[in-house]
């Protein structure tokens, strides 16, 4: 059984100081199953991921908090410890290592900390590992083009981009909604509200 | 001869007389548990009464009601007789129907006993009257104090026959006697020790666990409102979430010692954890709690040791007692290897397995 009750305040817990960690956790796709989240963490400063947003698939097994969550990167990125293929990422705390005094917000910012700080002896992704080990120049400018080319938020406010789409036509809330359930993103929002 | 008898307010830890109580205060005495309102054939509660339901022989019953509130009251003990040997005979609720049926109160006046708390009120009437305890033979000392004055506030003020007691600055109560100062001294030890488990469990209630995220005495079951203690360090967690983390399989990918025996917080390893009400707030207090936890535990017999029968995994370390049906206890049997270097090693329970894996 899933502790509903602690999922919730560790959710209420995370938003609540989101300008400061740089990490934040929504219901996936703006549904209501707790047992499907996902988080969203901005790039380390210093770090060729500066500047770029990452979204995280969060799935909570029934177990949890006694058993890890399992967590997914769904914005591509170039790591050692991060699969360039499908996201998996390699962490002893989301593994062998997890406490069920951990929660959500620390996971998070545990993967913020392994952005700033690879571990290229223990890799996930052996191409991008050999890489940072071999040719760290080549890495790192792959990184930050990575970080540009699926990372990159544009830097308008959220304001600015309510009305633009209004302006284009689609009523507020819907747009507001909209925004919200992709994070953000005005294209993704503007395909949707297209679609729909 | 009532001296025999284990004071029943002692046995609730709150009896003002001490030492000048009349009955026992000897653990190893038996309370007497005889109903009185049976012994006068009306009992209200029937076969729900938690007193003793049994006749006693007749000429016991010569002054029943006085065994156990009455000769409180007047504390004078040549009243209570009780002869050497009580011959109990047990009955099983022979007429269980009227005794349920017909309240207590209207049948007590048909009687021509009088029910018990008659009795007690009328000796206090009596003292009234006298305008005080006589002085000529009973010394201060031998007097209980006002029960009205001890328990909170007596209704008769200044003109109460009855010696007050002091004032107890820690319950606020008159329940000092001015003229023994052992019980004094009992009271105020009993009282200090009350009001810091008061005081405990207050700070235990904003103690939260970290790993449902709630406060620990205000979770939902009563089960639950309590503290799993680790051994090894001091981060609060209730109960039943740590108790659950650590009986986690070690199939669902987690390492038993250094994941699942670690404190969620801090990792450090713990080989037990210790069930407790409150929050401790000094080394000492953990030490009692956990000391007074394996005390307990080493009252009950060990299920798998089951007396001799079977065999604990846990073996001498084991927490739980140990004992075989006559009441032996198993023996602690350490096995001394001698070891290369000269030194002696201690050795643990041997298996089978283990020798043919060694050889």
């Amino acid at each position: 059984m899933l502790d509903v009750s602690r999922v919730q305040k560790e959710l209420a817990e995370c938003n609540r100081d989101t300008a400061i960690s740089g990490v934040s956790i929504a219901l996936h796709d703006g549904g209501s199953d707790l047992s499907r989240l996902s988080g969203t963490i901005s790039g380390p400063v210093a770090t060729p991921y500066e500047g770029g947003t990452f979204q995280i698939d969060i799935r909570l097994p029934s177990g949890y908090p006694f058993e890890p969550p399992k967590m997914q990167f769904v914005t591509k990125v170039w790591h050692p410890n991060i699969s360039s293929q499908n996201g998996a990422i390699c962490l002893d705390i989301l593994k062998d290592q997890w406490s069920p005094a951990l929660t959500l917000k620390t996971a998070l910012l545990s993967l913020q900390a392994l952005l700033s700080a690879p571990e290229p002896d223990d890799p996930q992704d052996a191409v991008v590992a050999q890489q940072y080990l071999r040719d760290h120049q080549t890495f790192m400018a792959t990184a930050r083009y990575w970080t540009e080319a699926f990372a990159r938020r544009s830097s308008v406010g959220i304001e600015e981009k309510v009305q633009k789409l209004v302006e284009m036509g689609f009523p507020e809330d819907l747009v507001r909604s909209t925004l919200e359930s992709v994070n953000g993103d005005e294209n993704q929002a503007l395909e949707m509200l297209c679609s729909s | 001869m009532s001296k025999r008898i284990l004071c029943k307010f002692f046995l609730h830890g709150a009896c003002l007389k001490g030492e000048y109580c009349e009955f026992s205060h000897d653990w190893q005495d038996q309370p007497n548990n005889i109903c009185t309102f049976y012994q006068k054939g009306v009992c209200s509660y029937g076969n729900r009464c938690r007193y003793d339901h049994v006749k006693v022989s007749r000429q016991q019953t010569s002054r029943p009601s006085s065994l156990n509130t009455a000769s409180h009251v007047t504390s004078d003990f040549h009243q209570v007789t009780l002869p050497p040997v009580v011959s109990l005979t047990r009955e099983y609720n022979p007429e269980p129907s009227t005794s349920v049926d017909v309240s207590a109160m209207s049948l007590a006046h048909t009687l021509p006993c009088k029910p018990a708390w008659t009795k007690a009120f009328e000796v206090d009437t009596s003292l009234n009257d006298e305008s005080g305890p006589c002085p000529t033979y009973v010394s201060p000392a031998d007097q209980p104090i006002c029960s009205f004055a001890a328990s909170g506030k007596c209704p008769r003020g200044d003109r109460c026959p009855h010696i007050h007691g002091d004032l107890c600055s820690i319950c606020g109560k008159h329940c000092l006697h001015p003229f023994r100062p052992d019980e004094r001294e009992e009271h105020i030890k009993m009282c200090h020790k009350n009001n810091k488990h008061l005081e405990a469990l207050k700070c235990s209630q904003e103690i939260e666990c970290s790993v449902c995220l709630e406060h620990v005495l205000s979770k939902p079951t009563a089960a639950e409102r309590k503290f799993g203690l680790l051994s090894e360090c001091d981060h609060p967690f209730c109960i039943s979430c740590i108790r659950n983390w650590r009986s986690n399989s070690p199939a669902s990918g987690m390492d038993v010692n250094s994941a699942l025996r670690a404190c969620p917080i801090c990792r450090k390893l713990s080989y037990f954890v210790i069930p407790s009400v409150i929050w401790y707030s000094t080394k000492e207090e953990k030490q009692e709690i956990v000391d007074s936890y394996k005390i307990k535990l080493k009252s009950i017999d060990c299920k798998y040791f089951d007396f001799g029968n079977g065999t604990c995994p846990f073996g001498t370390s084991c927490f739980y007692k140990h004992a075989y049906r006559d009441g032996r206890l198993e023996e602690v049997v350490l096995r001394h290897l001698d070891a290369e270097d000269g030194s002696t090693i201690i050795a643990k329970d041997i298996r089978f397995v283990s020798g043919f894996e060694g050889g």
